[in-house]
C-alpha cells in the first residue's frame, strides 16, 4: 500500500523534523494545505504489523477461498465451487440464520440494559461505585470462565436459574439442551459478558451531558421520562449509534461463548457462522470452503452494519 | 414541631445525607438487586473454587462453602501455572505496550497531520474489524512454522499488535486536542516526533489508560491463536493452560476437575479485574474523552 | 495464473504464507529443538489428558529411565485433542512434524493418502516388532485397504462401549445386580424400574441419554448394527446396507425418550450426570473408569445386551502413528521406541485405558488383578469379543463414525431426535452422503 511505501520514497528529513515553515513547493499540498509527510512514518509503526498480520493473511484467505486447499496437498483453483457449495449447504444457512437471531437478541439486550444500568449508576446514589465496578467486571473475564460458570448456571437439572425458577412454578427450562432454547441460553450469557463496555461508554456519555440542560428541563416541569427522552437521548445519540455498531459487529462474529457453552448443539441450533467456519477449518481443515464462508460473512456484516448506520442516522434527523 | 411533614416533602427527603430520596428508594433497591444478580456468577466461581470435591456438586444450591479448602488451588499448582502466568505477562504486557504506542502514533497522525490517503487508511483500518479473523489463523500458523517462529514469544505477540481499537481511541482523542499547545512547540522549532513525545502523548493519559485496559484484557484472555501456535507445555499462556481444566461441554469425564477449573479461572480473572479496579476512574475518563465526539 | 502450472500452487501457498511472517523480521531459528544425530530426542505428541494422560506420562518416563544411557529420549508434548489434526498437518506440511503421536484406528486414511503417516510394514521387520503377538482384528484395524493394505499404526489399546450401571439405583429398584439383562426387553425392564419420574416427565434417566451429541448417535449406531444395518458393505462399495434396520434403530432410540420414557433429553453433560447419580445405565468407554472410581461412585460394568438380534458393540482402537520426517533415518529409531512402549504396555492396558491387543500381555496371570477391580474393568476386556463396530477406513471416515457429537451423522440424526426430520428423510440423507464418501475412496 502507498501508505507504507511512501516514506521511503519521499523521505522526511532524517531527524523527523518538518520542512521549514512556509512549505517547500517540492512537498506539494493537500486540500489546500501543506502535506505532513512525516504522517506516513507515524502511521507506519502500526500499519506494517497491520499489513503483515491482518491484510496479507486476509488476502491469502481470499485466494484460498477459490481453491480446494486442505493444508496438506496442493491447492487447486476451483473457481466459485466453494461458494456454490456454501449456498447449497443447509448447515451454512442454519448458521447464518442463527447468527442473525443472536444479533436480534444480544444487540438490543446489551444496548437497552447497558443504558438503563448507566442511567442508574449515573444518579450517584449510595453504592453506585460498587455497581459500576460490577456491571463492567464480566467484560474482563475470559471465554473459559463463561464456559465453566454459565454452563453450570444454566444446567437444566442442576442449574441455579432453574432451581430459583422452580418455586415460582416454572418447569425446568432446557436452556442449553433444546433447539428452541439454546440460542436464548447462549444469548443470556453473552449479554452478561458483553454488557460492560457498552455500559461504560453510556456512563461516560451521560457524564458529558451538561447539567444546565437538566435544570432547564426540570424548571419546565418535565417528568423523569421526558427529561430522558428530550434531553438525555439526543445528547447521547452518537454514543448510542456507536454502541449499536460495535455490538452488532462483535455479535455477528460470535464464537467463543458458543464454543464453550454448547459447541453449536443441539442439532446445530446454536452454531454461529464463525463456529461453523472454525469446525470446517480447524477440525476438517477444508480451508478453501471455510475461507469462502468467511467472505460471505464479511459481506453480511458489512451490509447489516451499513443498514444499521443508515437507520440510526435517519432517525437522528427525524 | 407539631406540624405534620407534608407527604411530598417526606418523599423528597434525602436518606442519611446521600443523594437518594425516599421517592427513589424502590428504584435503588431494584437496581441493587440487579447488581447482586450481576455479581452472582463471580461469587459462585470463587465459592466453588474453595469447596472440597464432595461439596462441589449438590442438589441444593450452596452459595458458600461449608468448609473452605485450598486443595483446588494447590492442585492447579501441580501444573506449570507459574510458567503460564509468566508467559501471559510477557506476551500481554509487550503486545499491549506496542499496540498502545503504535496506536497512539497512528491515531495522532490520522487526527492531526495532513497527508494524502489519510482518511482512506483510517477507513481500511475500520473495515478490517468486520473481517472474521479466525480465517487468517491457519495460513498464519503455517507461515509461523515455516519461518521457525511457531511456539515462540514473537508468534504470540506480533499478530496481536495491530489492534485497530487503539488507533480509534487515540484518533478520537487527538481530534479535539487543542492545537495551541502544538503551535507553540512548532514555533520553537520542535519536530513532529518531539511534539508527540513531549506534549501530545503525555497529555493523552486518559485514552492511554482506556486503551491499555481494553487491549490488555483482550490479550490476557486471547485464546484461539495462542492455542494454535503453542506446541509445548511451557510456552502456553495462562488462558490456554487453564482451559485444560475446563474442556468443551460434555468431554470431561472427571468431576473432581470442576473445583480445580473454578480455581483456575479465578486465578486467570484476577489480573485483568485488578487492572480495571485500579484504573477504573481514569478508564472512564479515557472513554469519555475518547468516544464522546465520535 | 500465468505462472507455470505444477510449480505454482504449492510454492505460492508456502511463499505467500511465509512472506507474511518474514516481512516483520527474518532470521530467527526454530525454537523447537531440532534433534541432532546423537543423542536422539524423539518428539512425541499426545492428546491424552486427565488420568489417561498421567498414566501415559508414566510410560514415557519409564522409557526415558530405561534409556538413560542409550542416547534415546522421548520428549512428550500434550496437544489439545481438538487442534491435534490441524497441528500435525501444519507441522508435516512444513517438514517439522513430531516423530510419533496418538491416533485412532481407521480414521486417518487421509493421512495415509497424503503421506502424513509412515507405512510401517518394512520398518516392523527392521526393528523386530513381533506382529504375531497382536490380535488379528487389531492389526486389520490398523491397515488401510486402499493404500496397499499397509500397517499405519502400532495398536496400543482396544476399547469398547459397555454399560456402566449405578448399583445404588439397582438396589433401590430391588433388582439383582448379578442378573443384568442380556436382551432388549430385559434392558428396558431394568431401565423402567430405575427411572424416576416427575409427573409425566423423566427426571432421572434409567438409560442415560442426551438430547443430542454423542450418546444418542452411538446408541443408534450400535442398535442399528445389531439389527443388521451396515454403514458400508465389506467391499466398501455400497453405503447403508439394509436401511430398514437403520430406521428401526432410530425408532428404538426415539422410543427411549417418548414411548418407553426411560430417558430425558435434558442432560447437558452425560459424564457429570452419571457421576452424580442422574442416570442409571450408561454405555461408555473404559476412559471413564478412573474418574468414577476415584470419585467413589458405586457402579459395575456389564456386557452390552443383545438388543437387535446380533450382539455387537462399538470398537475403538488407540495406537501410535509415525509422522513423516524430513530425515527418514529417524523413522527406525522412532519405531524402536514405539516397540518398547508396546512391549511394556502392561501398565497402560491395566491402570491406563482399554485392553491390550497383545496376547502375551493378556495372558499374564496378574492381568486381571492389576489396575481397577474386575467388576468395573472386566466387561471392557471380555466384551471385546463382540466389539466389532469399528471405523470405515476411507478418506471421509469421520463422516461414518458413530462415536461423534458433531460429524455429519450426528448432525443428521439430531434432527430425528428432536422430531424435526423424519426418519425416512434422515436415512435418505445418510445414504446419499455415505455413498458419495465411499465413491470418493
Amino acid at each position: 500500500m502507498g501508505a507504507v511505501a511512501a516514506p521511503s520514497a519521499t523521505g522526511p528529513t532524517a531527524d523527523g523534523r518538518l520542512p521549514g515553515a512556509g512549505g517547500d513547493a517540492a512537498f506539494g499540498t493537500w486540500h489546500g494545505g501543506r502535506i505532513d509527510w512525516i504522517g506516513y512514518v507515524f502511521v507506519a509503526f502500526f500499519a506494517i504489523p497491520f499489513m503483515v498480520f491482518n491484510i496479507m493473511p486476509i488476502l491469502f484467505g481470499i485466494y484460498v477461498g477459490f481453491t480446494d486447499w486442505s493444508i496438506i496437498g496442493t491447492p487447486n483453483w476451483v473457481g466459485l465451487a466453494n461458494f456454490e457449495r456454501a449456498f447449497a449447504d443447509e448447515w451454512v444457512w442454519g448458521a447464518f440464520a442463527n447468527t442473525l437471531i443472536y444479533a436480534s437478541m444480544i444487540v438490543p439486550g446489551v444496548t437497552v440494559l447497558a443504558l438503563v444500568f448507566a442511567l442508574f449508576v449515573n444518579q450517584g446514589w449510595p453504592l453506585s461505585g460498587l455497581a459500576r465496578t460490577l456491571f463492567f467486571a464480566p467484560n474482563v473475564v475470559s471465554a473459559t470462565v463463561i464456559g465453566l460458570i454459565w454452563v453450570w448456571i444454566l444446567d437444566t437439572q442442576f442449574g441455579i436459574v432453574n432451581q430459583y425458577l422452580a418455586p415460582i412454578g416454572v418447569d425446568a427450562i432446557p436452556w442449553l439442551t433444546n433447539v428452541t432454547w439454546s440460542k436464548i441460553g447462549v444469548s443470556i450469557a453473552s449479554i452478561w459478558w458483553d454488557l460492560g463496555l457498552a455500559f461504560i461508554l453510556f456512563l461516560a456519555a451521560l457524564q458529558g451531558v451538561p447539567t444546565e440542560l437538566y435544570e432547564a428541563a426540570e424548571m419546565d416541569g418535565a417528568s423523569r421520562f421526558e427529561r430522558f427522552w428530550y434531553v438525555t437521548l439526543p445528547q447521547i445519540r452518537p454514543t448510542l449509534s456507536m454502541v449499536v455498531t460495535l455490538q452488532l459487529i462483535s455479535t455477528m462474529r460470535i464464537f467463543s461463548q458458543v464454543y464453550v457453552m454448547t459447541n453449536g448443539g443441539p442439532a446445530g441450533s446454536s452454531a454461529s457462522v464463525i463456529h461453523y467456519i472454525y469446525r470446517t477449518a480447524i477440525s476438517r481443515y477444508e480451508m478453501g470452503y471455510a475461507s469462502a464462508i468467511s467472505m460471505l460473512l464479511f459481506v453480511l456484516i458489512l451490509v447489516v452494519t451499513l443498514i444499521q448506520r443508515f437507520v440510526l442516522k435517519e432517525r437522528g434527523h427525524g | 414541631m407539631a406540624d405534620a411533614i407534608p407527604a411530598k416533602a417526606l418523599l423528597d427527603r434525602r436518606i442519611a445525607g446521600s443523594s437518594l430520596t425516599f421517592r427513589d428508594l424502590p428504584i435503588w433497591l431494584i437496581g441493587m438487586a440487579v447488581v447482586l444478580i450481576w455479581a452472582a456468577p463471580f461469587v459462585w466461581m470463587v465459592s466453588t473454587s474453595l469447596k472440597p470435591v464432595s461439596e462441589v456438586m449438590t442438589r441444593e444450591i450452596e452459595w458458600l462453602p461449608r468448609t473452605v479448602v485450598w486443595d483446588n488451588y494447590l492442585k492447579v499448582l501441580d501444573y506449570p501455572v507459574v510458567r503460564w502466568a509468566i508467559n501471559s505477562v510477557i506476551v500481554s504486557v509487550t503486545a499491549t505496550a506496542l499496540c498502545v504506542v503504535f496506536g497512539a502514533l497512528a491515531g495522532y497522525a490520522l487526527a492531526r497531520l495532513r497527508f494524502p490517503g489519510r482518511d482512506t487508511i483510517f477507513l481500511i483500518f475500520l473495515a478490517s474489524i468486520m473481517v472474521p479473523a479466525e480465517i487468517t489463523f491457519v495460513p498464519m500458523l503455517i507461515a509461523m512454522i515455516n519461518v521457525g517462529w511457531a511456539n515462540s514469544y514473537q508468534a504470540l505477540i506480533l499478530p496481536t499488535v495491530a489492534n485497530v481499537f487503539s488507533v480509534y481511541i487515540f484518533r478520537q482523542f487527538f481530534l479535539t486536542f487543542p492545537s495551541e499547545l502544538e503551535d507553540a512547540a512548532i514555533v520553537d522549532g520542535a519536530g513532529r516526533f518531539q511534539i508527540f513525545w513531549r506534549i501530545a502523548f503525555p497529555l493523552a493519559r486518559a485514552p492511554t489508560i482506556a486503551a491499555t485496559v481494553i487491549i490488555f484484557t483482550l490479550n490476557w484472555n486471547n485464546f484461539l491463536w495462542p492455542l494454535l501456535v503453542t506446541f509445548e507445555e511451557n510456552m502456553k499462556t495462562l488462558a490456554v493452560g487453564i482451559a485444560v481444566f475446563a474442556p468443551v461441554v460434555g468431554s470431561n469425564t472427571q468431576l473432581d476437575t470442576f473445583g480445580i477449573g473454578m480455581a483456575g479461572v479465578t486465578l486467570l480473572s484476577i489480573p485483568s479485574l485488578a487492572l480495571f479496579l485500579f484504573l477504573q476512574r481514569y478508564f472512564i475518563q479515557g472513554i469519555t474523552s475518547g468516544s464522546l465526539k465520535s | 495464473m500465468t505462472l507455470q502450472k505444477g510449480w505454482t500452487r504449492r510454492h505460492f501457498v508456502n511463499s505467500a504464507a511465509t512472506l507474511s511472517a518474514l516481512l516483520a523480521a527474518g532470521g530467527f531459528r526454530p525454537t523447537r529443538a531440532v534433534a541432532q544425530s546423537s543423542p536422539i530426542e524423539l518428539v512425541h505428541w499426545s492428546w491424552l489428558t486427565a488420568s489417561d494422560g498421567e498414566v501415559w506420562a508414566k510410560m514415557i518416563d519409564a522409557f526415558n529411565e530405561a534409556h538413560a544411557d542409550k542416547n534415546v529420549q522421548i520428549r512428550m508434548e500434550v496437544i489439545p485433542f481438538e487442534e491435534y489434526p490441524l497441528k500435525v498437518l501444519a507441522s508435516v506440511a512444513t517438514g517439522q512434524a513430531p516423530d510419533f503421536g496418538w491416533g485412532t484406528a481407521g480414521l486417518n486414511a487421509k493421512y495415509a493418502k497424503e503421506g502424513v503417516t509412515v507405512p510401517l510394514d518394512d520398518l516392523v521387520g527392521e526393528v523386530g516388532l513381533d506382529l504375531a503377538d497382536f490380535s488379528e482384528s487389531a492389526l486389520n484395524a490398523s491397515r488401510y485397504p486402499q493404500y496397499d493394505n499397509q500397517l499405519f499404526m502400532v495398536p496400543m489399546d482396544l476399547m469398547s462401549l459397555q454399560p456402566e450401571v449405578n448399583l445404588d439405583h439397582v438396589a433401590e429398584a430391588g433388582l439383582d445386580p448379578a442378573a443384568f439383562p442380556e436382551d432388549g426387553a430385559g434392558l428396558l425392564e431394568w431401565a423402567k424400574a430405575m427411572t424416576v419420574m416427575n409427573g409425566d416427565a423423566v427426571q432421572r434417566s434409567g438409560i442415560m441419554m442426551t438430547g443430542s451429541g454423542v450418546q444418542p448417535t452411538v446408541t443408534w449406531g450400535i442398535v442399528a448394527e445389531q439389527m443388521g444395518f451396515r454403514r458400508a458393505s465389506d467391499d466398501l462399495k455400497t453405503a447403508a446396507v439394509n436401511p430398514e434396520a437403520g430406521k428401526q434403530a432410530m425408532e428404538w432410540v426415539l422410543g427411549l425418550f417418548d414411548q418407553q420414557k426411560v430417558s430425558t433429553r435434558d442432560v447437558t453433560d452425560r459424564y457429570k450426570a452419571f457421576g452424580t447419580g442422574e442416570g442409571s445405565i450408561f454405555w461408555t468407554g473404559p476412559w471413564t473408569l478412573n474418574g468414577y472410581v476415584q470419585q467413589g461412585l458405586n457402579f459395575a460394568t456389564y456386557l452390552f445386551p443383545n438388543i437387535g438380534g446380533e450382539q455387537r458393540t462399538y470398537f475403538e482402537m488407540g495406537g501410535l502413528e509415525l509422522y513423516k520426517q524430513s530425515d527418514p533415518g529417524r523413522h527406525a529409531a522412532t519405531l524402536e521406541a514405539v516397540k518398547w512402549l508396546s512391549d511394556n504396555s502392561f501398565l497402560w492396558t491395566t491402570v491406563g485405558r482399554g485392553a491390550s491387543p497383545r496376547t502375551s500381555i493378556l495372558e499374564r496371570e496378574d492381568y486381571k488383578t492389576a489396575g481397577l477391580p474386575w467388576d468395573v474393568r472386566g466387561a471392557f476386556v471380555e466384551g471385546l469379543d463382540f466389539a466389532t463396530i469399528g471405523e470405515i477406513p476411507v478418506q471421509n471416515a469421520p463422516d461414518f463414525t458413530i462415536y461423534s457429537g458433531d460429524n455429519f451423522l450426528a448432525k443428521t440424526l439430531e434432527g430425528v431426535w428432536i422430531n424435526q426430520t423424519s426418519i425416512d428423510e434422515a436415512m435418505a440423507k445418510i445414504q446419499e452422503k455415505w455413498q458419495a464418501d465411499l465413491d470418493a475412496g
